[in-house]
Formats: structure tokens, sequence, C-alpha cells
């Protein structure tokens, strides 16, 4: 607006002109030229200021005011572009190549960049001045004639308006020139000096230690005055921060010239960034890989005490010297300039205390954001050492809290997990240990699990994958004393634990779970609400249902109960059946526990079996005292010492057991008469009841007497089959061994194994082109093998083989079941021709309710289906099943 | 040498006398609810499909454990070999006092089965007993078909050509046709 009514002055104007005044404006605008000239460009010739004035008057005379501003300027710019621009970037010319070369070294060239930035930023600084107060002239030589008949107002508007048209130029023509490197230089150069700081003020605290001890209380306050106060001169109050105040100083100056030629973001972001990296470089010093402590309130204290903290005590320094630099720096100080925006970027120029809050804002969020990056990258070690890591976790949790960014933490996590546990070389056992130390640490981060849930999902799905996931969790649940190899009774522990952890909290929840909550614990209910996070899946229900309860998500993986039921029975048949003592407190109380958990009906089979164990310590004591008592009345020993006594049967309701497995066994005769002896006993007691005995089961507590020593063994009954066939005969062929044991061939060689391993039974070459020869070792040359045990030596067969189980395991259950829905489908098929998915699956359903009835899901039944296929016993054709003919 | 010190934890099975036989047919029983007729099916279902025996099959109809399609093979070394035949049982509600109704789905050119695929056999009428059981109807009238009875035939073509077994070989391939799927 304004130029456009001065134009329109001007056209006025240039009607009126004559001869004599055109010869005047070419004269005084000729003279206004050669003197700008010679002001800016020559020999800086202050003494041309007073004819510079005149002329310049005398264009304005002739309203040709704007033809000065502009010319002036003009003439400002290609000085200032031609020479001191490009003068000011050949300073830093030498660098560019050094820093492409030596990004990671800069330290090297440090105090050559700190001299020569000093150096060229003064020098280019000193030219503006020099230019600023040309300008200040040319602005005072315009407005004066019309002192009198305007107000300041005025003056003030053009003075500003030309200044920031200066201020304009002179940065553009900077940045459009700027060199790629220069804002690395900056940032370099920051970091310099904030080290530099950073010791300076480290060797203070060390003197100031004796003083800061004493008042160590207060510290914080007067941390936090001197943040309310800003006292300009604080760093000059105390003598021996005369050093740092003079590295400040020198900053400030530097900051300051870096405004001045409007680099004022840049110059921001490069101490910013400086400062950023030495706080980051201070947590990760701090937080290092020790998960043991905590390491966040550490932090926060370096933050908050200005007295210790480098970057806000420098910031602090800063700023203040630039609020007073501004003051000093600009005479027109008092004019309030609405265009200036160093205000506005850095409002601590004005309110000091308000600018420094900010920034500690901002460094404590950094702070929070650096440490929580930290914790999370590493959050799968923290949470592999969880117990003892609790402290970084708690620090994690408060980070997130504060930033807020927990789907960083679970995308982190997930794919940390993807790539480091869920491989085919982690094993199971150490699957689940860090599924349960994860949900317990998540638990403390996010008590509603909704973060949980999703990390948990790709374990989850890992684990059904895995065909010994049911049986690791049962060992993990009932194996509180660690008694699997893998060391993973730690594991074991924490879920045993969870157990009874669940007892404890039984009634709270059972009053949970009522119906009849009474209207006060519905308030508090009602009143203790609080919607899910945003992060919460909506299509996963409210959290209400979302209980973060281990064993739950345990069993979850599983699918149903019933399966870890079974596993859970067939391993407490194993364990019931291998004791020797009746022993079963621990079973007990595990079981009671898991009933509390899975409800008094899916364990009832489980009880049954531990009754049977009551129930055999009981009949067994009974029928040993009434044999004992026939002793007594007369009968003679049974020969070689073998009485009743040392006999103790596991009479166990086979209806409730896991099917056995069954293996003939021809036991010495002796023996045999034994065991028919305490069966007809138990008839006798028991009446219907029948002993069938499982002679394959059990163990044997034996003595091997040799001319020199004796030695002892517990071993399974065929093992001490075996070696008894040798107290009568010392050699025998491996046929007609396995004919005495009453084992085919194949089983005894497997089995003879265990006795030769001792060195006990030499296997030579028979006759026979397969037939071995069994030597028992009589004078134990070879006893070596068995290092120095001379006497004797208690030996458990443990797990000397690992098919040696007493009950099927639950994959052959499942592969019985398997075949008994093959038989129903080949039989369905065989009558009805072709039938599809849906009706075999529905067929099944119907008809094949045996124990176990068909349980299985359409998609199970598909693949077993595809199985069947590709067995070439079906076929599939339009989505009809045939058999194969 | 060898000693046995002690034998211990060998496990014997105590078996209940009371607790099992769940598969003895049922005599006592004068009335038989449909509970128990079904348990029966069932049990007898399972059993053939579990038995394994080759050239007999049946398997109860979609929705109904009463009518079931039955499957024989004719036996080796017999003029019905290779030929495949489908039957219907349905079964009463009383089964199993009363025996169940089999028919020939598949037309049969057999002695003791008419055109309607009916089957002329003893079991399956005066003398049927519940002992009997769909495994034993079915391996009955797979043996009848090697072993007809010539002196009460439905048949009576099938009954004068039998003792010309390659002629009738002939007719049974003749008039055999597969059952559709």
């Amino acid at each position: 607006m304004e130029e456009s009514t001065s134009m329109y002055c001007n056209l006025g104007i240039l009607e009126k002109l004559n001869d004599e005044s055109v010869q005047e404006i070419i004269e005084s605008y000729n003279g206004f030229c050669a003197t700008t000239n010679s002001l800016l460009n020559g020999g800086r010739d202050i003494a041309v200021g007073k004819e510079f004035v005149t002329h310049v008057r005398s264009l304005c005379k002739h309203g040709l005011q704007s033809l000065a501003h502009d010319h002036f300027l003009r003439s400002l710019e290609e000085t200032f572009e031609k020479t001191f621009v490009s003068k000011f970037w050949r300073h830093f010319d030498v660098y560019n190549k050094v820093a492409v070369l030596e990004k990671n070294k800069p330290l090297i060239y440090d105090d050559e960049v700190l001299e020569v930035l000093c150096k060229a930023l003064e020098e280019i600084c000193m030219e503006i001045q020099y230019q600023e107060k040309c300008l200040f002239m040319l602005v005072h030589a315009i407005e004066s004639p019309r002192d009198c008949s305007l107000e300041g107002k005025p003056i003030l508007e053009s003075k500003v308006h030309l200044f920031a048209k200066y201020q304009l130029m002179v940065s553009s023509v900077l940045m459009a020139s700027l060199p790629p490197h220069f804002p690395e230089m900056l940032y370099w150069y920051f970091k310099g000096r904030l080290e530099e700081l950073s010791t300076i003020m480290d060797g203070e605290l060390e003197d100031g230690n004796d003083s800061q001890d004493k008042d160590d209380m207060d510290l914080d306050e007067k941390g936090k005055q001197r943040t309310g106060e800003m006292d300009i001169d604080q760093s000059n109050n105390h003598g021996k921060f005369s050093e740092k105040s003079k590295l400040v100083k020198h900053i400030g100056k530097v900051v300051h010239d870096l405004r001045t030629l409007g680099f004022t973001s840049m110059t921001e972001n490069a101490y910013a960034s400086a400062i950023f990296s030495l706080l980051k470089a201070k947590v990760h010093n701090l937080a290092g890989e020790d998960y043991r402590s905590s390491v966040l309130e550490p932090i926060k204290a370096w933050i908050q005490f200005v007295s210790q903290a480098v970057p806000l005590q420098f910031l602090n320094a800063l700023l203040a010297y630039l609020g007073e630099s501004e003051s000093y720096d600009s005479p027109t100080a008092g004019l309030k300039s609405p265009l200036a925006s160093r205000p506005l970027r850095c409002p601590g120029t004005r309110n000091p205390s308000e600018g420094l809050v900010r920034w500690r804002l901002r460094l404590e969020y950094f702070a929070y954001e650096t440490l929580q990056d930290l914790r999370i990258a590493k959050l799968f070690e923290i949470i592999v050492d969880y117990p003892e890591s609790s402290p970084a976790i708690e620090d994690l949790k408060q980070c997130l809290e504060y930033t807020g960014q927990h789907s960083k933490l679970v995308e982190s996590f997930i794919s940390a997990l993807k790539y480091r546990l869920l491989t085919a070389g982690a094993s199971t056992n150490d699957i689940l240990h860090q599924y349960v130390s994860t949900i317990k640490a998540l638990r403390t981060i996010d008590p509603t699990g909704v973060f949980l849930e999703a990390v948990g999902e790709p374990i989850r799905d890992y684990l059904r994958g895995r065909k010994d996931t049911i049986k690791c969790i049962v060992t993990m649940l009932t194996d509180g004393t660690g008694g699997n190899p893998n060391g993973s009774g730690n594991a074991g522990d924490s879920l045993l634990e969870e157990l009874n952890r669940d007892e404890e909290n039984q009634e709270n929840i059972g009053v949970d779970d009522g119906f009849n909550i009474d209207d006060k614990q519905a308030w508090i209910n009602a009143v203790c609400w609080e919607p899910d996070p945003v992060e919460a899946d909506p299509l996963k229900g409210s959290r209400n249902r979302r209980k973060v309860d281990i064993l739950g998500m345990i069993v979850g993986i599983i699918g149903s109960k019933d399966q870890l039921v079974n596993e859970y029975r067939v391993m407490l048949a194993e364990k019931l059946l291998n004791k020797s003592d009746y022993e079963i407190d621990s079973e007990i109380r595990t079981l009671e526990l898991l009933k509390i958990h899975f409800g008094e009906s899916s364990m009832q089979r489980c009880e049954i079996m531990l009754n049977d164990l009551i129930d055999s310590k009981r009949t067994n004591a009974n029928i040993k005292a009434t044999i004992e008592k026939q002793f007594l009345a007369g009968s003679e020993l049974g020969e070689e010492g073998v009485s009743l006594g040392l006999l103790d049967a596991t009479i166990i309701s086979s209806n409730f057991w896991p099917p056995m497995q069954d293996e003939a066994l021809i036991v010495p005769g002796h023996i045999d008469q034994l065991l028919a002896d305490y069966a007809k006993r138990f008839n006798e007691i028991k009446t219907p009841r029948k002993l069938l005995w499982k002679k394959n089961l059990g163990t044997v507590k034996l003595e091997l007497q040799f001319d020199d020593r004796a030695m002892q063994f517990t071993v399974a009954p065929i093992h001490a089959a075996i070696i008894m066939q040798f107290q009568d005969q010392t050699s025998w062929t491996s046929k007609n061994l396995a004919a005495a044991v009453g084992v085919p061939v194949d089983v005894l060689s497997r089995r003879i194994n265990f006795w030769i391993s001792k060195g006990i039974i030499k296997e030579s070459v028979g006759t026979g082109s397969n037939d071995h020869l069994y030597n028992l070792v009589e004078g134990m040359v070879d006893s070596s093998k068995n290092g120095d045990n001379t006497g004797s030596c208690e030996e458990l067969l443990g797990g000397d083989e690992d098919g040696e189980r007493s009950v099927a395991s639950v994959e052959d259950q499942i592969r019985n079941e398997m075949t008994v829905y093959e038989k129903f489908i080949l039989g369905m098929l065989t009558n009805f021709g072709s039938m599809a998915l849906d009706r075999i699956h529905n067929t099944l359903k119907m008809f094949c309710v045996a124990d176990p009835p068909y349980d299985k899901s359409l998609q199970q039944l598909q693949s077993f289906l595809s199985g069947l296929v590709s067995e070439e016993k079906l076929e599939l054709r339009d989505g009809m099943y045939f058999l194969k003919k | 040498m060898a000693t046995v010190n002690g034998y211990q934890g060998n496990t014997p099975v105590a078996a209940p006398t009371t607790a099992t036989a769940p598969k003895q047919p049922v005599n006592t029983l004068k009335t038989v609810d449909t509970q128990s007729v079904l348990k029966r099916l069932q049990s007898e279902l399972m059993a053939l499909m579990m038995s394994g025996d080759s050239g007999i099959s049946a398997f109860p109809e979609e929705d109904n454990i009463f009518c079931w399609k039955g499957t024989i093979q004719g036996s080796k070394d017999t003029v019905f070999e290779g030929t495949e035949y489908r039957l219907s049982l349905s079964f009463p509600n009383d089964y199993p006092f009363k025996p169940p109704k089999v028919k020939f789905e598949t037309g049969c050119f057999h002695p003791n089965v008419d055109i309607y695929g009916n089957i002329c056999l003893d079991i399956l009428q005066d003398k049927w007993s519940s002992a009997y059981d769909v495994r034993t109807i079915l391996l009955s009238i797979q043996s009848l078909l090697g072993e007809p009875n010539i002196s009460s035939p439905l048949n009576s073509q099938a009954a004068q050509l039998w003792s010309n077994q390659e002629e009738y070989r002939k007719m049974v391939e003749k008039l055999y046709k597969p059952p559709s799927a």
C-alpha cells in the first residue's frame, strides 16, 4: 500500500519537474551513487558521509527516497555478496574435504575450526556492522528533513522496514551460498565447546565438593533459584567460574554472531543436537548394560541439578549472555521491533526462566526417550534375566509413561523375539521360560495387559506349532525341584510359584466372580473403572476378561485344559510307577493346586491314581504282614533268601491310568512264584479282585556278588531278568537268552547293552551268522571302564535308554485315536462311496463316540484326510473323498 | 554270583470284575429303552470298525443310527469273487431282541436272494439271537454267497444253475452291476 501511494506521488512530482530540478536530481543522484560506492566499496571513507547525506536529502526533496533506498540496498547486497560472503565461505573451504574424508574424526581439527570460525564470524560481523551503520546513516539522512512534520513513528517504521530488508538480504545471500558442510561444522563446534565446558565443570565439581557436601540438601533448591532468577552475572559471582564464563562468553559471541547472520535456527539446531548427543552419551554411560539398578533417578537428578547439568548450565549461560548482549548490542534496544525474529525464536532473551524451563523439559523428554530406546532395544536381554533386571523394567515403565511410545516397544520386542527366540534352535523350555518372564515383566509395565497381548501372540502361535510344548508346560508346572536337566528348573519354580500364588488369590477371585457382589463393591468397581489404553484392540474384548493370569495364558497356548490334564496324567503315571517308596506328598500338593485351577472333575482320574498309591501302600503292608505270619508259623524261607518282604507292589486301577507299555517278559521261576504268592494273598484279602502283574514295569534293586567284590544296581525288571540268567550259566547265545527271558532278540540285544556298558557282560560273535555270544565277565579285567568304583556302585537306570517309558505317551495316544478315525473313515467311505469333508466330519462327530470321543476341528480332520490321501488310501476329487481302489 | 536283593514296584493291575465288560450283550433286560439300543449299536459300530474283517463293512446313514448301509465283497474262490454288493440294514427299536431287516440294494443273482433283494437266511428270521451282531450278520451273508441253501430257493433259476459253476459265474458277471457310489 505504502509503496503504491508513494508511486503516485512520484508521478505527480514527475509532471512538475523542470529542467533545473532534473539537473539537480541527476547531479545529486550521481553524487549519491559515487558516495555510496565509496562508502561501501572504496576506502570506506566515513568522511564522505556528509556529502552522502546531502545527496540523499536532495533526492528526498524531490520525493525520490525510494530510489535511494533501492539503490543503496542493491549496492549493499552486491558488495556483500561479492566480497564478504565469498571471503567468509572461503575460510571454511579447507574443511570441506576434511569433513567429507574424516567425518569420524572431527576432533582433529576442532581447535582450528574454533579459531577459523571465530575469526570469520568476527570479520563478517564487522562488515555487517559497518553496513548497518551506513544504512543507519541513510535512514537518518532520509528522515531528518521530515523530522518536524512527522512524529517518531513513521521514522521507526521505515527504519525497521529497511533493517529487516537488510537482514533478510544478508541471510538469504548467505543461505543461498551455504556450503553443505557448514551445519555439521557448527555441530562439531558446539559439541567441542560443550565437552570443554563439561570438563571444566567436572573439575569445579571436584573443587567445590567440600562446600557442596555441606549444603547438598539445598542444592536442588539453589538450582531452582538460579533457574528462576536467571542472574545474568551469575557465572561472575563465583570467582572460580571465571574460566567457564570466558568460555561461555566466547560461545555466546559466536552464537550471537551467527544470529546476526540470520542462522538462528541452524545454530539452534546445531547446539541442540550437540546438547542431545552429550545427554545421550551421558545416559548411555549411566545406563550401560547393567539392568540390576535403576538409572532413571540419577539421570533425572543429573538433569535437574542445574549446577551439575552441563547442558543446562551451558544454556543458562548462553541465554543469559544473549539476553545481555542484545540489550548491549543494539543501541535502539528500547524500540521493540515486531519484525525481529529473534525474540520469537528464543523467548529466553525476554523471559529467560521460561526459556530455560522449556529447555529443561525438552532435555527431560529427550533423556526419557533415550533411556527408553536404549532399554527397548535391549528388552530381550532384560527379560532374559528378568527377576534381577526388574529395576530396568521399572525404569522403562516410567519412561513409557512419559513418552507414550508403547507401540515402539511392542514392535521392537516382537521383532527381537522372532529373530532371537522363535527359531528352531531355541528349546521349548527356553521359549516357555522367556514367555513367563515376558508376562511378568510386561505385567509390571502395563497392568492392563494390552501390550502383553500383542507381544504374546507370536510366542503363542509359535509354541502351538511345537510338539513338546504341552510336555514342557506340564514339567514346568509340576517339577518344582527342577528335575529336568536343561537347567530350566528356574522356570519350573516360577510356574509352581504361580500355582501357589493363584491359591492365595483364590478367595479374592471367588468374590470377584461371584454373582452377588454387593452394591458397595459394585460401586467401588465402577469408580475404579478406567478405559482401556488407546492401543487396545477393540476386537479382543474389554480388559475385565483380560486378567493377566500366567497360568491362564500358558494354558491358552495349548488351547484346552483337557490336553494339559491328559499330559499331566501321563507324566504323573510315569512318576508314580517309578516310585519305590509310596511317598507322594509333593504330588498330592501339586494335584491339589491343579485342582484349584482346573476344577475337581478334570483332575479326577489323577486323584484316583494317587489314591491307588495310597491304597497300595496299605494293601502292601497288609499282605506282607499276613505272609510273614505264615513264615513265622513254620514254612521255610524262599530259596536264596528271597522273601515276600522284599517285594513292594503298586496296585493300580488300570481303567483310570493311561495305557501302559506292555512287553512280554519271563521272570525267573522263584520270582514268578513270589509274584504268584503275592497275587494269591491279594485275592484272598480283596476278593473278588485279582492281581494282573505288569512284569515289565517297576524297578529291581540287586546286588551282584563276584569273587572279589559286590556291586549294587537299581534296574528295570528286564535287566534283572537278563542278568539272573547268568547266575547258573555264564555264557548264552543271543537266541537262547532271548527265549529264556521271553523277549525278541532285537529287544534283548538292546537291553543287554546296559550290562555290557557296565563291563559285566561281554559280547562276542557267535557261531551262527547273526547269533551273538554273551559271556559273564568274572574277573572284572576291564574294571578301568568303571573308573575307581572298587566296591559297590549304586547305579540308577535313569535315562539309560530313551525309549524306556512305562506309560504310553500322549503322542502315542493321539496316534491311536487317529487310527480309530481312519478306520471309521474307511468304513463310511466303503459304504457311501464318496463323501465331502463336512459330511465325514459330521458323521464322525455323530458315530465316533468311543473313548476318547471325536473332538477334532474341521481343519484338523482335513489335514488328517490329506495325510491319508498322500498315503494313497484315499482320493480327493471335486471336494469329495473316495476310497483309493 | 547274582543274588536278587529285592524286587519291588512291579506293577500288577487289579482287574475289578465289576467295572469292565461293557461289550457283553445285555440279555437280562426285558424292556429296552432307545438309549441302550443306541449304545449297543454304537459299540457294534466300534467293534466292526476295529475288527478289520476284510470284505465286509457297514456304517450308519447320515443321521439315523437305526439305518445302516453295508458292503459285502464276494469271497475268493467263489463265483462271486471280485463283485461287491451294497446292503441296507434297518434295526428295529427293540434290537437286539429282534433281528434287523437286511436287504440287498445291488441286484444279486443268488438262490437265496429274490429280485427285490430280500434274503432268505435263518439267522435273520427264526434263528435270530441277540448274541449276533452286525458283524456276524455280514459275515453270514458273505458266506451264504458261496454256500447257498439250494433246498429252499427264492430264485429257482439261480438254484438250478448253481450246479454248473462255470455257467453261473458267467451269469453273475452278466447281471452284475457294481453299486453306484
